[in-house]
């Protein structure tokens, strides 16, 4: 079992619903909580309950394509010719810099990458990313991304759950705890672990102070996707004949009780995890897509790192088509580090890029055909960027003060280049955007108004964005 | 706001309560107003709820100049000439105007606030100002005074006042209390909720056997004095205190011993150490002058208790470690603020509390205390024998000094005794490019704060030094600071008093043998590469060596500098035999370092005096010198009979100190005022320092923290006040929490305004009051709890109650409660044959599964069934949490959690459907079935009584028959063979771990 509960609909009984109205859950409900609750309490159940959106959503997925380690602006969709005419040369004699991680500034360095002109909107992308770049038109750039925090874990925390420290709620289990997820059988918020948990662990996905039920469930898309999933029985009798005992027991025990709620619920539990352990092994039965569609993910691809990342991008898709409500996508384990290239950026940069090119342009595409990307949020990003300037002599140190990320699907205006950093894209000059912001604007985007969106912990109404947060207008249609 | 500001009406919360609550019975026109509004529990949540963002405590965010929070801002005529409120008349209170206003412009709450007042609340607020408006400190800063017990009907059984208490509340709310449950219920009801275990075959047939009138009393005593039962409560305080055995983050860093602090509360709660104790050993343990020496092996406990400070996470190279160090504070104050006074204080971080009487100064006031206390390893088994040892051995040395200064005098022709010098150096070098920052080599340590044992608390000067056999004296130690006091590998370390870092070099002239020399900035303390790596030397060198520590990036930050035997290893504190380090002196610098010249003597030392003077333990440098002199040139013979003895004495010292054992815990530094952080941030700091004291609503006379040190002591004292209206109740009331799942006030972590009011004001009382009374023993506490009626009724799905009392408030009937996650998986390994019940020690590695993967993941997995010991004992590590402790709401160890949530998630279901472990420990069950001689019926009977407490029906019976029948059918298996059969009862007792029943007390 991974770290994971896996939060679907389920029934819930009268006091964990009182529990829910009085936790601040304000105006949000899980509709579709509905059912599995037996009729009686339904009523009762949308009485105590709001309406069930603050506005009217654009989307009802978000696959979040995290890029572990910090992807390098300007060597991927920011690009600053400055660099190639002052390559070399001494950043401290051309700007303030700023306390780096390790410390060790080296000179201003070029980046290894051409850029080229993509898509109507003529959006520059380095050649580090060709396919991303054939989706231009679909895809919303942010230049002006900034971040509180310069090392790993702080800004994983920060980009996850809208704080730096440990133990607060990931923006996955906000979203389920709003919304609920549209599946009777998979869970609302699923991470697919493509081989890189990201530092922080995967408290990077929990629950926080939020009930366990929001945790994310960490599927692999493997044959044996989620923990526990496989019957240990021989046979399929065996376990059913098992579990027809168990439930003839457990209504005798509600017979002598009369209503116990508790119990109730964890019986319907069991039917739920019972449906699970068929709807999830099948979300990995890729021979059911043709070769074409294997092909466009990279399925066929030589780079068994691009095959891994191909496989989970499609397993979005799946999930998505299932109603999953959020999914994030942590990336392969290539053979260099993350996108963490505090030395030898062209090769690390270059083999985390081919693993996720293709399988992320894919996505988008096989989506669109679908007719999937209007209803679903593409987020991709890392938790912070990279300096210009060399980290010793062929690396990059962490930025916070700038980077780039994009997002794409419904309620996106394709084609847009939003922000602007200074001419070393060391800094951004235009359009600052934060964490907050982005996660203000996924939650807008999925009809919940992240001011709205509350619980009640430690003697506040806590938010995913704190007190922060603003729309980012510039990128909505 | 302090309590004398407000109109302190001395009312005892039993009679404010009175019948306030859902009181139906006594009303003329609107049944669903109460005869008499009380502010506290009618019209403060009202007013918290919807008002108090934008009128309540918190200037930065106050609207209209208006407050509604305290009794003055109300009545006061604000902005508009108009008073919110004027007593007894409504149809004057500008709120009434506001609230009752249909036009949106003037209408309060506006409705931007999106926030409305029902009806009911409207006529509350109109009935309480009619009333004459009666102001109330919030009902948790009124200390407790001791309620009547009240009078029931004769017909109900009371067993105590508990029963009392809570039939009053019964009978007013007009249900009707369901009777006691029966044997097999109760045992397991209380062998789980006070062992956290299922009871034991044997014990339950002797309990249902047992028709004295004091059986169910004897078993309450059985449980109490079990050994498990530490293991259970331990578990539930270390909810309280997030504890972790690493630091998560990135690399999930080990904490020094951490484990040693779950040993400490185990055995703690085993001995019913009180719990006033517990909290003075939590918050000051190393500073106790009395520390509680364990009575079967002598160890200090107290110190461990400090333990609790460091079980945060920590964060490696941040690149602001100011920043650090407050997110550090924050969540030091947010525990124990919680833990102890149920108060969210971490709220004022940024600005004043929004609702509680909690001023940002207080947050600033409880932050120095924290910042001038210092995380520092202590040794987890000193024992008293040790410390006897220690000042027999000082007796000693001190016997030979007086002895041989005698014999030494004797021979002398001058006899003149001269005033000894005192050797202290308190004039250091100033100067622009250096300055001093200790000079040991007097007679004392220059201000630097001696810690543990190893340096004593004077420099070495005229500490005799032995010759390789210890038979004679061959000199005298010159001044240093050293470790050597005692021997060497010897527990301690010297400490600087803060400066602020104005040069960019700190010189160490040093020498040592695994000794380590730290410059501790801003109380970071994860020091390692890449940012910080410089800041820690490791000294092995024999000869005085001078240590150049590069602190040019730092400058204007505040530090101190530690010198100890011992190395850190991965932030892992450890202390090789034999290790130790001296330090001469300690400076600052700029460019090259610069010897500090020798704090000389003008004068030359007579021979007599310098005796004299090394008798009194005063003797200067050139006195010391002098004999050195004199001994050498053989005018001093330094040969006595008793030195050999002390030799040995020290031998045996060093031996004892042997198995040492560390762990992280706290040690007092030098007190320090923090200013305000203005908005919460540090790079915005006020001008002027807040004192160090404790919370302004509830100080008790001048509080303001006179203590040198951090103040920890009269933090504690603070909260020990016999005033206190908090400690008590907050603690009893956890106890109740953990005996009935919900307590007296719900929100067991937050007695602040926007905590749950108590549904038994009277009874918290009455139990806060008799827990001081008696000691503050929490057992007393839990057997008088668990004595009462209240808590031996029934369990029932009853319909007609759960309609009046849909969360059970009233308590008409015991709750049905889910085991908690420890309690499912020990219960496992208990029912299955295979708990180990050994205690204590290292942590059992956690299983890792596939999908536990991550920086820091351990190198080996640990045992799926983690060796059959009790889940307290399996590894915590924040970065690899268990995955079934989590699925069954084990919280994640960041902040107070003193409840935790019940969900109910396919993760459990899928995790004892599924889990190989389940399935395994089934399997051993079914072992042990298959091999007893015993019949179908019998074996289904054994099976309940193990894993149920209670025998299986006759249908019960007949459904296991059916069961296994089939199972055999699939198996292709003949019914008779099926009774031998490993695989169908592997099976069956599956099943059974997968019955509601097994995992809720019902």
């Amino acid at each position: 079992m991974g770290k994971a509960n896996h939060h679907i609909y389920r029934p819930i009984s009268r006091r964990e619903m009182l529990g829910i109205c009085k936790s601040g859950f304000g105006s949000l409900a899980f509709l579709s909580l509905f059912g599995s609750m037996p009729q009686s309490k339904a009523g009762e159940f949308k009485r105590l309950m709001q309406p069930i959106r603050h506005h009217i959503p654009k989307v009802k997925h978000v696959i979040f394509l995290y890029m572990d380690g910090g992807v390098s602006q300007v060597d991927s969709f920011d690009p600053k010719p400055r660099l190639d005419q002052e390559n070399g040369e001494d950043p401290n004699k051309k700007f303030k810099v700023d306390d780096t991680q390790f410390g060790n500034v080296g000179k201003i360095l070029k980046s290894p990458w051409k850029f080229r002109q993509y898509g109507e909107c003529g959006m520059p992308v380095s050649e580090l990313f060709p396919h991303i770049g054939s989706c231009a038109d679909d895809i919303a750039l942010i230049r002006s991304m900034v971040s509180d925090f310069p090392e790993h874990t702080n800004a994983n925390y920060f980009l996850h759950t809208g704080s730096g420290i440990q133990g607060r709620p990931s923006m996955g289990a906000w979203v389920t705890y709003g919304l609920g997820s549209e599946n009777q059988n998979l869970p609302g918020y699923v991470v697919l672990d493509g081989g890189l948990v990201p530092p922080g662990g995967l408290d990077n996905f929990n629950s926080g102070f939020l009930p366990a039920s929001y945790q994310a469930s960490i599927l692999k898309a493997s044959a044996s996707p989620l923990a526990n999933i496989q019957p240990q029985e021989e046979s399929q009798a065996l376990q059913d004949q098992k579990l027809a005992l168990i439930s003839r027991m457990d209504k005798s025990l509600i017979g002598n009780l009369g209503h116990a709620d508790a119990v109730e619920s964890a019986i319907s539990n069991y039917e739920l995890a019972y449906r699970m352990q068929s709807s999830v092994p099948e979300l990995t039965e890729f021979s059911r897509e043709s070769k074409e569609t294997q092909k466009l993910y990279g399925l066929m691809s030589d780079d068994p790192y691009t095959r891994n990342y191909g496989a989970q991008c499609l397993l979005a898709r799946r999930l998505v088509e299932r109603g999953v409500r959020f999914i994030e996508l942590t990336c392969p384990k290539v053979k260099a580090d993350r996108w963490d290239q505090h030395s030898g950026l062209k090769d690390g940069h270059e083999r985390n890029a081919h693993a996720v090119d293709q399988p992320i342009a894919g996505l988008i595409k096989d989506l669109k055909r679908r007719g999937l990307l209007d209803e679903t949020l593409v987020v991709w990003t890392g938790e912070f960027g990279r300096t210009p300037f060399a980290q010793g002599t062929d690396g990059r140190d962490h930025n916070p003060s700038a980077f780039s990320m994009w997002m794409a699907g419904g309620g996106i205006k394709g084609g847009t280049i939003y922000g602007h950093t200074d001419d070393y894209g060391y800094r951004v000059v235009e359009n600052k955007t934060t964490i907050h912001d982005i996660h203000a604007t996924m939650l807008h985007l999925l009809g919940v108004d992240h001011e709205r969106l509350t619980f009640h912990f430690g003697g506040r109404d806590v938010r995913l964005t704190d007190v922060h947060g603003h729309l980012i207008e510039g990128i909505l249609t | 706001m302090k309590m004398s500001r407000i109109k302190v009406i001395s009312l005892s919360l039993a009679f404010l309560m009175g019948s306030l609550l859902m009181n139906r019975c006594t009303e003329s026109e609107d049944p669903s107003m109460p005869e008499t509004v009380d502010f506290n529990f009618h019209i403060r949540p009202i007013l918290v709820k919807n008002c108090y963002l934008c009128h309540g405590p918190d200037p930065s965010s106050r609207k209209s100049e208006l407050r509604l929070d305290t009794f003055e801002g109300a009545t006061g005529t604000g902005e508009s000439g108009l008073a919110a409120i004027v007593p007894g008349r409504p149809g004057k209170s500008e709120v009434i105007r506001r609230i009752m206003h249909h036009n949106p412009d003037e209408v309060m709450p506006p409705p931007e606030s999106k926030l409305t007042l029902s009806e009911r609340e409207k006529r509350l607020i109109e009935k309480w100002i009619d009333d004459g408006a009666v102001w109330k400190p919030h009902w948790s800063f009124i200390s407790p005074v001791e309620p009547t017990v009240p009078e029931t009907s004769g017909t109900k059984q009371i067993n105590n006042e508990i029963d009392a208490f809570v039939l009053k509340k019964i009978e007013e709310n007009g249900l009707e209390p369901v009777g006691t449950a029966g044997k097999n219920t109760l045992i397991r009801r209380l062998s789980y909720l006070l062992t956290g275990l299922p009871p034991k075959v044997e014990e339950v047939k002797r309990f249902v056997a047992d028709n004295t009138p004091d059986a169910y009393e004897k078993l309450v005593d059985y449980y109490l004095s079990s050994p498990h039962f530490g293991e259970h409560w331990a578990r539930h305080w270390m909810d309280i205190v997030r504890y972790a055995e690493t630091k998560g983050h990135e690399f999930d860093y080990q904490i020094t011993g951490a484990w040693r602090y779950r040993d400490y509360l185990i055995r703690a709660l085993n001995s019913d150490v009180p719990y006033d104790q517990l909290v003075r050993e939590h918050l000051a343990g190393d500073l106790l002058t009395n520390p509680r020496w364990n009575k079967e092996t002598g160890i200090n406990e107290s110190v461990l208790g400090t333990a609790f400070f460091a079980l945060g996470e920590g964060t490696h190279s941040p690149v602001d470690i100011r920043k650090d160090e407050a997110d550090r504070i924050d969540n030091m104050i947010d525990v124990t603020s919680k833990a102890f006074q149920a108060l969210t204080v971490s709220c004022s971080r940024c600005h004043d509390h929004k609702f509680d009487p909690i001023p940002t100064s207080d947050y600033y006031a409880m932050y120095g205390v924290m910042e001038s206390s210092r995380f520092s390893p202590r040794m987890a088994n000193l024992t008293f024998q040790q410390t006897e040892d220690i000042r027999e051995f000082q007796k000693t040395k001190e016997y030979i000094r007086k002895k041989l200064a005698a014999n030494w005098i004797g021979k002398e022709t001058d006899h003149t005794v001269e005033t000894p010098a005192t050797g202290q150096i308190t004039a250091h070098h100033h100067g622009e490019e250096s300055q001093v920052l200790g000079d040991f080599r007097g007679s004392g340590l220059d201000g630097w704060k001696s810690d543990g044992l190893a340096f004593g608390n004077h420099s070495a000067l005229g500490e005799p030094i032995f010759d390789q056999k210890g038979e004679k004296i061959t000199g005298l130690s010159e001044g240093k600071a050293s470790s050597l006091i005692l021997g060497a590998g010897i527990p301690g370390a010297l400490r600087s008093p803060d400066f602020v870092i104005d040069h960019d070099f700190i010189g160490i002239r040093a020498l040592g043998k695994n000794g380590t020399i730290r410059i501790i900035i801003d109380n970071f303390q994860l020091i390692q590469d890449p940012i910080y790596g410089a800041l820690m030397k490791e000294v092995n060198s024999d000869t005085w060596h001078n240590y150049k520590i590069d602190v040019s990036k730092w400058k204007g930050r505040k530090a101190y500098v530690e010198i100890l035997p011992g190395v850190f290893k991965k932030h892992e504190y450890n202390l090789p035999e034999g290790a130790f380090i001296e330090a001469a002196y300690v400076l600052v610098f700029d460019g090259a370092w610069r010897e500090i010249p020798e704090p000389g003597e003008p004068e030359v030392p007579s021979l007599s005096g310098a005796i004299a003077g090394w008798a009194a333990n005063k003797g200067s440098t050139e006195q010391i010198r002098l004999i050195n002199q004199k001994i050498t040139q053989g005018t001093l013979d330094a040969r006595l009979p008793g030195i050999k003895e002390l030799f040995t004495k020290r031998e045996a010292l060093e031996k004892s100190f042997e198995g040492a054992a560390y762990f992280i815990g706290m040690t007092d530094g030098f007190g320090i005022n923090s200013p305000i952080f203005i908005r919460g941030s540090h790079q915005h700091v006020s001008e002027h320092r807040i004192p160090r004291a404790f919370l302004s609503a509830l100080t008790f006379g001048d509080t303001t923290f006179q203590s040198p040190g951090s103040g920890r002591e009269e933090l504690t004292e603070a909260i020990l006040n016999p005033k206190n209206p908090l400690t008590s109740r907050v603690m009893v009331n956890r106890i109740w929490h953990h005996l009935f799942g919900r307590g007296i006030v719900e929100t067991v972590d937050n007695f602040g305004l926007q905590g749950k009011i108590p549904t038994h004001p009277a009874l918290l009382d009455y139990l806060a009051i008799k827990f001081q009374r008696e000691q503050w023993s929490i057992k007393n506490m839990i057997k008088y709890i668990v004595m009462s009626r209240t808590f031996q009724r029934r369990v029932v799905g009853d319909d007609d109650l759960q309609k009046k009392d849909p969360q059970n408030l009233w308590l008409a009937h015991y709750p049905i409660r889910r085991l908690q996650a420890e309690s499912i998986r020990d219960a496992i390994l208990a029912i299955s044959g295979n708990l180990d019940p050994r205690m204590y020690g290292e942590p059992v590695p956690i299983y890792l599964t596939d999908f536990m993967t991550g920086p820091g993941r351990p190198a080996e997995s640990g045992p799926p069934d983690g060796h059959g010991r009790r889940s307290i004992y399996i590894a915590v590590r924040r970065n690899f949490l268990s995955p079934m402790m989590l699925a069954f709401d084990r919280p994640i160890p960041f902040s107070t959690f003193g409840k935790r949530n019940v969900t109910n998630v396919p993760a459990q279901s899928l995790f004892l459907m599924n889990d190989p472990f389940v399935m395994q420990e089934a399997g051993s069950m079914a072992a042990e079935v298959v091999e007893q001689d015993l019949g179908f019926e019998e074996r289904i009977q054994w099976i309940y009584m193990r894993a149920l407490s209670r025998p299986a029906s006759e249908k019960e019976v007949m459904h296991a028959r059916n069961f296994v029948n089939q199972q055999a059918a699939s198996y292709k298996i003949s019914p008779d063979k099926a009774l031998k059969e490993i695989k169908v009862w592997n099976d069956y007792c599956h099943a059974i771990f997968n019955l509601k029943e097994f995992i809720y007390l019902i």
